[in-house]
């Protein structure tokens, strides 16, 4: 009887002590602050479409991406619409922190070479800590290497360079729509004449409305800010891009419709002279694999 | 651990030693001007109108416009500053406007030069 009491009596303790821990896990939880919830996946890829969006690539990721822009659409059937002149854009982007980005490409129009940076400076987020907006910074550079015109003159090797510096800022409203605006600077080193502008100001604005799990609808704008009065020695339109984004698994697939050539900022921005109600429309796909070269960072 | 420390000041350098900037553009780079051309003192009554009176005013003054000119004035200071994307577009010859003069070369590239220069310096009635 005795024993059997001293169980029932130890039981009941330990019960009391299961259910005091319980209580001490509740002040506990209590007190610790809640969890920051980041918003990830805002855009499938790097690009939205022509543009770089305000993903980057996570630390230790290696970003191979393979991008082709065709010739115009209304070039007609014995150019295949487009396709048999074919405009590529290599490059090599690898993620060092989950906050900082770099890249290196070449792409053929004006045989341009092409390095960038990019950094993370807010994440959205909700939970403890609400922030509405995600906000990044990317800063590249622009090396022509045509040969020069004219051999005869000195051609200075600054005239060869661009630079471009953007604000990326964007906001996944919800699972299926991501949108950002893109405040852009565009420096050119040498350009033809007295009233062309070495530098320029644009503002992008982009979106992703997704269809399904895989598959997302995107869409960018840039509007130029064009000089007063507005002559330049190269009549530019606006770029717009419209195309679909399609993931799978270590693959993203962009293919779109845009009237512009390049795939750097200088280019696209500030030199596109086609223009969508003429025709002068290009298939374009940008083909995005991602290696783990450092699987737990 | 070192290389992060290192990385932040490193990236500053080197967007530092990147950033060379220069406003350069042809036309001013590479003159194949007469080193008659004075593009140090452009203004509307000394340089500009006389270009316009000597090249443009057998169809484009205020007495011919009507008649030859399609109605585009290029005498008065108001008139030129209002046709000035045109005009620019039409002497450059450069395509998507029509080229000017109609029927003749272009007119000098000195002459083009100031045009450039007195409208980047916010077209002045001086």
């Amino acid at each position: 009887m005795r024993q059997l009491s001293a169980i029932f009596i130890l039981l009941l303790l330990s019960t009391g002590m299961i259910n005091a821990q319980g209580d001490l896990m509740d002040l506990i939880n209590q007190d610790a602050p809640k969890e920051v919830n980041f918003t990830t996946a805002t855009f499938k890829s790097t690009r939205i479409m022509n543009g770089h969006s305000i993903e980057r690539m996570p630390a230790g990721q290696l970003d191979f991406r393979i991008s082709h822009r065709f010739g115009t659409i209304n070039s007609g059937a014995y150019n295949f619409f487009g396709l048999d002149q074919s405009n590529v854009h290599l490059s090599l982007e690898y993620g060092v922190f989950n906050w900082f980005m770099f890249g290196i490409g070449r792409g053929t129009y004006e045989k341009t070479f092409d390095g960038f940076t990019k950094f993370s400076i807010l994440r959205q987020s909700s939970g403890a800590r609400v922030m509405p907006v995600s906000v990044s910074f990317f800063t590249s550079v622009a090396l022509k290497t045509l040969k020069a015109q004219n051999p005869d003159i000195t051609n200075y090797y600054s005239s060869r360079l661009s630079y471009t510096s953007q604000i990326l800022i964007g906001r996944k409203f919800n699972q299926s729509f991501s949108f950002q605006i893109t405040p852009t600077f565009i420096h050119r080193n040498l350009v033809t004449t007295v009233l062309d502008p070495n530098d320029l100001w644009a503002m992008g604005a982009g979106g992703r409305v997704k269809l399904s799990k895989r598959i997302s609808l995107n869409a960018e704008y840039y509007y130029l800010l064009k000089p007063s009065p507005d002559y330049m020695s190269q009549k530019v339109y606006d770029p717009l891009s419209i195309g679909v984004d399609i993931e799978t698994g270590g693959h993203v697939f962009q293919l779109f419709f845009t009237n512009s050539l390049a795939m750097i900022e200088k280019g696209f921005i500030t030199e596109t002279t086609g223009r969508w109600l003429h025709g002068d429309i290009h298939f374009g796909f940008n083909i995005s694999r991602v290696f783990m070269l450092k699987s737990d960072y | 651990m070192r290389i992060k420390k290192l990385f932040l000041p490193l990236t500053l350098v080197l967007v530092i030693a990147f950033s060379s900037c220069y406003y350069d553009n042809k036309e001013t780079l590479y003159p194949v001007l007469s080193s008659a051309c004075d593009t140090t003192a452009v203004t509307f009554s000394v340089t500009i109108a006389p270009i316009l009176s000597n090249s443009c005013a057998s169809c484009h003054s205020n007495a011919t416009a009507a008649s030859f000119g399609s109605n585009i004035k290029l005498e008065a200071y108001a008139d030129v500053k209002a046709n000035i994307v045109s005009l620019v577009g039409s002497i450059k010859q450069t395509g998507g406007y029509l080229p000017m003069p109609k029927n003749g070369g272009k007119i000098n590239a000195c002459s083009i030069l100031s045009v450039d220069i007195w409208v980047r310096n916010g077209m002045l009635n001086n």
